[in-house]
């Protein structure tokens, strides 16, 4: 007994070294390398530190997503990121926000801004460290991060009064969404 | 060997991570044979191996902690930073991108991608093959119309919107239009002003779909939402100013549309229809709309229009013009229902007659995989002594079609109509077409 819990700890070590998913190292240094591949986590809604909004209802979520609100309270023109094609997190905000898929989501923008009902459709980034930069450097950008790779370099929303790590929080992560 | 390695571990160095992931990678290899001994050493020499890595797993422990404690010091070092996470992530090995790197390469996707001053062009087209009943009317293949759609985000606040068409006409003759030109301001959500040439927010039809058979489920408009240039008995496109946005109303979701335009030429038909640099009165047109989406019901739409204009024909004193429009849509991916109605009012001055023209269309489609049947019906009625349009008499019938999507930018559509016309035989036609997008 004593032996596999040792095993498990030398491979957590390896792990860490290695580069490889490990939860002590995933809360130290997130990134999505590391991070994916691990169900069930939470979707965390990031915003630019300087925006004023600490909880959003999950309609006005849905809402600022699809394009039918564009500017904040204050003024300032909302910008939507979404991650680029093939990353878990973005199949949760297409199934869980949009409820649709990514022909449906082409669509959606498509007609959106040919009829001028969307000013703007949402920027495409490659990654979650680029999605990090983009909202920490657009006061007027929301995007999403797997919680783990949130930093303080981000305001993290309440969506229905709830945070990623509360209980009932509706955005959940599912990796084997992609596979 | 591995006391070598671990008095390495402090300075975190590329090459000492290199060599402690061979070294785990021996350790991770020996593994499996590490479970088959814990259910039963059987030799002093296995009893030694185990002493050995249990040592050697004791070293790894130690390490482990002192790396993340200074995995955590390097953290609260960086706390303050925008970019805190990715600095220390690379100090670890984890990341490869130094941070001022990785901000040049965000800055210059910034650039590439905000859009500012740079053009965002999509295209559409259609080609077709179309055969009928109608004397004088041959089957032929038609090239519908190339529309680029180009849009620039000028800034926060503005955007620049065009579709430059290219179409051919009955005389087999191409030709270019700025279909649409506009400027808008975006002050938010509420307050939208846009100057330049665009389609009248009459009703829905005209606003929900543009110039392109792509987005469509029928190869062609109705009768009733035709463009000018094809006989349309609507003033499709105005030249003049539009404002729009929602009203503070809940779920109901209100929103309106409020324009000001040179409105539709009618000195002569032979004229321009649009009158694009100079209007032949003072007189401008008015348009008042008003919708609800209401989030209750996701894709339905209601709504209604009005639109008021003064028509000065050669030789008359002008006749008033009202066109009034209601319509309930419910238009979901998978399922459509739009149903419109209107009335044409033509009011001559100095003249007891009042011509109204009333119209209607119902088009109803269900989508089953790439497949899409639908079924319209039209109608539209208009006086034979009506003194703007008097060409176009009754038109009324039934459309039945397929649409089949080959992919997310290419559609087939064949379709049938059947077009019953005042005193004269009912025409019959037969189409399919290719639309696309790219």
């Amino acid at each position: 007994m004593r032996v596999g819990l040792r095993i498990r700890s030398l491979l957590g070590v390896g792990a860490l070294l290695l580069g490889l998913p490990s939860n002590s190292i995933a809360q130290a240094t997130p990134t999505s390398s590391e991070t994916r591949g691990r169900p069930g986590q939470s979707l965390a809604i990031v915003v630019n530190k300087s925006n004023p909004i600490e909880d959003l209802p999950y309609s006005e979520l849905r809402k600022i997503f699809l394009g039918e609100r564009s500017h904040w309270p204050s003024g300032r023109r909302i910008a939507v990121a979404m991650m680029d094609d093939g990353h878990p997190e973005r199949q949760t905000v297409l199934r869980q926000i949009y409820r649709m898929d990514e022909n449906g989501y082409r669509e959606h923008f498509i007609k959106g801004v040919f009829r001028g009902d969307v000013f703007v459709a949402p920027k495409t980034l490659s990654s979650p460290i680029v999605m990090r930069k983009f909202v920490f450097n657009a006061p007027g950008g929301i995007g999403y991060l797997r919680s783990t790779d949130v930093d303080k370099s981000v305001k993290v929303l309440r969506v229905d009064g709830r945070l990623p790590d509360d209980k009932d929080y509706k955005l959940q992560i599912d990796d084997r969404a992609v596979e | 060997m591995h006391v070598s390695i671990f008095d390495l571990r402090d300075t975190l160095s590329r090459r000492s991570l290199g060599l402690l992931k061979f070294t785990l990678l021996c350790l991770l290899a020996y593994a499996p044979v590490l479970q088959g001994q814990q259910a039963e050493p059987t030799s002093d020499s296995e009893k030694q191996t185990v002493q050995l890595l249990l040592q050697r797993i004791d070293s790894l422990e130690a390490s482990q902690k002192q790396l993340l404690d200074r995995i955590a010091k390097l953290e609260k070092a960086q706390a303050g930073s925008p970019a805190g996470v990715a600095v220390a992530a690379s100090q670890t090995g984890m990341e490869s991108v130094a941070p001022s790197e990785e901000q040049e390469e965000m800055t210059e996707a910034e650039k590439m991608d905000v859009n500012r001053t740079l053009l965002n062009i999509r295209g559409f087209g259609d080609f077709g093959l179309y055969g009928g009943n109608q004397k004088g009317e041959h089957t032929s293949f038609s090239l519908g119309e190339l529309n680029l759609f180009i849009t620039s985000n000028i800034s926060e606040k503005f955007r620049f919107l065009t579709e430059l068409v290219f179409e051919v006409h009955q005389d087999n003759d191409f030709e270019e239009d700025l279909e649409r030109v506009l400027l808008e301001y975006s002050l938010n959500d509420y307050f939208k002003l846009s100057a330049g040439r665009y389609h009248s927010a009459i009703g829905y039809y005209n606003t929900a779909y543009h110039h392109t058979t792509w987005f469509q489920t029928t190869t062609d408009r109705p009768f009733l939402f035709q463009f000018e240039d094809e006989g349309g008995i609507l003033p499709i496109h105005n030249v003049g100013v539009s404002a729009s946005g929602q009203i503070p109303s809940g779920k109901l979701g209100l929103h309106y549309v409020a324009e000001v335009g040179n409105g539709r030429t009618s000195s002569s038909p032979n004229l321009e229809p649009v009158q694009n640099l100079v209007d032949e009165n003072t007189h401008k047109s008015l348009n008042v709309a008003l919708f609800s989406r209401p989030d209750t019901i996701p894709g339905l739409q209601v709504g209604f229009s009005a639109y008021r204009d003064v028509l000065f024909p050669l030789g008359s004193a002008g006749i008033g013009e009202t066109i009034l429009d209601a319509y309930g849509v419910l238009a979901r991916r998978d399922f459509e229902w739009l149903n419109e109605g209107l009335v044409i009012r033509h009011s001559p001055r100095g003249d007891g007659h009042i011509f109204d023209t009333p119209g209607f269309y119902t088009q109803i489609s269900k989508r089953f995989g790439s497949y899409r049947p639908y079924f319209r019906y039209q109608y539209v009625n208009a006086s034979p002594n009506e003194p703007v349009f008097p060409q176009v008499g009754l038109r009324t019938g039934p459309t039945a079609g397929i649409r089949y999507d080959v992919n997310e930018s290419v559609a087939l559509k064949l379709q049938y109509d059947y077009t019953e016309l005042r005193r004269q035989q009912a025409v019959s036609t037969l189409g399919l077409q290719v639309g696309f997008t790219f």
